[in-house]
């Protein structure tokens, strides 16, 4: 390896701001992004740096050996913080992290407390097809006694009826297994009611 | 307003077939000689399905199949004819047995040579079934749960796989199917939550206990170069394996305990940085007689990436470093010594025989 490359090296420190708990805005470091001031290096944008950066955690999280660290490095804040960004890229790649870990059971403790399910619930509805696709495996996963309240709600049910009549079939197959192995049989049938009592093109009547 | 899906069944392009512009931002140093994409891998993304373009239309499928054998066991394959390719290429679609198989494959395929064409490879998910989908995600939740020591399933009924998870030497054995009992017939929803070494721990069988732990590291990069030189030998001639069984190698299993922690995963799948410089050495002879070369890089023992060992003059980079290097340490260290003894027992066998003289 090209040792002499790192002579170039420049240390990016990437700062994400995160809002706490308590409302507190406090600084997230993670000094995790490298970038080089070689000439052959367009110069790039913090966007893009926060990008990377998010990627590399992501993919992380997938090794179950690398949890305690992401714990420490709050990771896990961050991932749910991203998902409600504008930049559609830093939404994808925080849901397919917490797709990697949430079956760990600590994470998912953590996801589930700090009121992780409504934001990936949200992003059932996002037009990227990699952020649907593991919001609903993330759904799956997050699925306990005590929080099947909230991920197999009736909106949540319906949306998986749809998805599961998508000519997608990754997500109609997924939509599928959360249908049958997630959902009781009385709650897909409530969701089909609804959708066959949405009155398309009728008027309600006026009292 | 879902504008997630894409028209067409199995077959149609998909985006995630589609191979993303090359990151030009990213630094040199994690570069290598290969421009990657950013992209984030979820099992959603990895399949035992791999689709590959751009294989020269001269009629090698066999030799294309042969290649991609060398890492592990295939179930099927064939040529995708409906799939869009470019003028003179054939697209094709191969079935591995595993998904580390089809990962490791992926992983020294893609971007290869072949026959003075270039391959590209990758996940094709849509083509599972819902069954196939299910079994990945349950093979997923089972691996969590070993290699983080948790039991923790949500169980909404009891799911019926296929007949062989009923056996003990299966891999596929599902931790909910044997515990039948305390299952209800209906949909019951019932939860084993706390920790382990409670109650539930009792309806998973012990004597998977062994089996469950060597398993377990398969989603490692070295373990799954092991097993598929071991499914070379099973299988050197692509060959449909029905039902599909476990390579019964203990030996295998063996070699797999010490040198998988998964933690030369730590590292980020987009920097491989000895991998490329060896591939780059390789270049295009691969394609008929590299097989070899990486037959012997197996036979070694895993070779985990060298670290550069260099003071990125910032504290917690290097802190990250330094674990990073001294936990392949540890795992290369374990390794060498399983590797080690056999040889030392044959250097003291050739003492005696002098002494006799």
């Amino acid at each position: 390896m090209e040792l002499g490359r790192l002579e170039y090296l420049q240390a990016l420190v990437t700062e994400f701001q995160v809002t706490d708990s308590t409302g507190n805005k406090r600084r997230c470091s993670l000094a995790l992004c490298v970038s080089s001031v070689s000439s052959h290096t367009r110069p790039f944008s913090l966007a893009e740096a926060k990008e990377q950066v998010l990627a590399n955690l992501a993919n992380f999280a997938y090794d179950p050996s690398n949890y305690e660290y992401l714990r420490q490095l709050q990771v896990l804040d961050l991932f749910l913080d991203m998902l409600t960004e504008d930049n559609e890229t830093l939404v994808e790649f925080a849901m397919g992290g917490l797709c990697n870990l949430c079956l760990d059971k600590t994470n998912k403790e953590y996801i589930l407390e700090a009121n992780g399910v409504e934001p990936i619930i949200n992003c059932l509805s996002s037009s990227n097809e990699e952020t649907v696709v593991s919001a609903v495996t993330t759904l799956m996963f997050l699925t306990t006694t005590q929080s099947r309240a909230q991920t197999t709600a009736l909106p949540v049910v319906e949306c998986m009826l749809r998805f599961s009549l998508s000519a997608n079939a990754r997500l109609s197959n997924l939509a599928s297994i959360f249908l049958q192995d997630y959902c009781s049989p009385p709650q897909v049938e409530e969701a089909r009611n609804l959708s066959k009592h949405t009155a398309v093109g009728i008027p309600l009547p006026k009292d | 307003k879902m504008a997630a899906g894409s028209s067409g069944g199995p077959g149609a392009p998909c985006r995630h077939h589609a191979q993303l512009g090359a990151c030009e931002s990213r630094a040199k140093y994690r570069e290598g000689w290969r421009p990657r994409a950013v992209k984030v891998y979820t099992i959603n993304l990895e399949s035992r399905y791999l689709l590959i373009q751009g294989v020269p239309a001269l009629g090698v499928m066999k030799e294309l199949v042969e290649q991609f054998a060398l890492y592990g066991a295939i179930e099927e394959y064939h040529a995708l004819d409906e799939y869009p390719a470019e003028q003179f290429t054939e697209v094709y679609l191969i079935k591995f047995q595993k998904l580390q198989c089809a990962r490791v494959a992926k992983k020294k395929m893609d971007e290869r040579s072949f026959f003075g064409s270039l391959l590209h490879v990758c996940y094709a998910p849509e083509f599972e079934t819902v069954q196939e989908t299910r079994e990945k995600l349950q093979d997923r939740r089972k691996y969590i749960a070993k290699a983080t020591n948790q039991r923790d399933c949500f169980v909404l009924k009891k799911v019926e796989g296929p007949k062989k998870t009923l056996s003990k030497n299966s891999e596929h054995d599902c931790p909910w199917s044997t515990s039948g009992s305390s299952v209800a017939s209906s949909w019951d929803p019932s939860c084993f939550t706390g920790s382990p070494g409670v109650s539930h721990n009792s309806a998973y069988p012990s004597g998977n206990q062994n089996q469950s732990l060597l398993t377990s590291p398969r989603y490692d990069n070295s373990c799954a170069e092991i097993s598929g030189y071991f499914g070379q030998n099973t299988s050197l001639t692509p060959s449909v394996h029905p039902g599909g069984h476990t390579p019964p190698a203990s030996l295998m299993q063996q070699r797999m305990v010490p040198a998988c922690n998964g933690i030369d995963r730590f590292m980020p799948r987009t920097t491989h940085l000895q991998e490329r410089k060896r591939k780059r050495e390789e270049g295009n002879k691969f394609s008929l007689i590299g097989t070899s070369e990486d037959n012997t890089e197996v036979v070694i023992g895993p070779q985990l990436p060298e670290i550069p060992k260099v003071d990125m003059d910032d504290e917690s980079l290097n802190t990250s470093a330094t674990l990073i290097r001294n936990k392949l340490k540890e795992v290369a260290d374990s390794v060498s010594t399983s590797v080690e003894k056999p040889e030392s027992s044959s250097a003291k066998r050739l003492v005696k025989q002098r002494r006799r003289i």
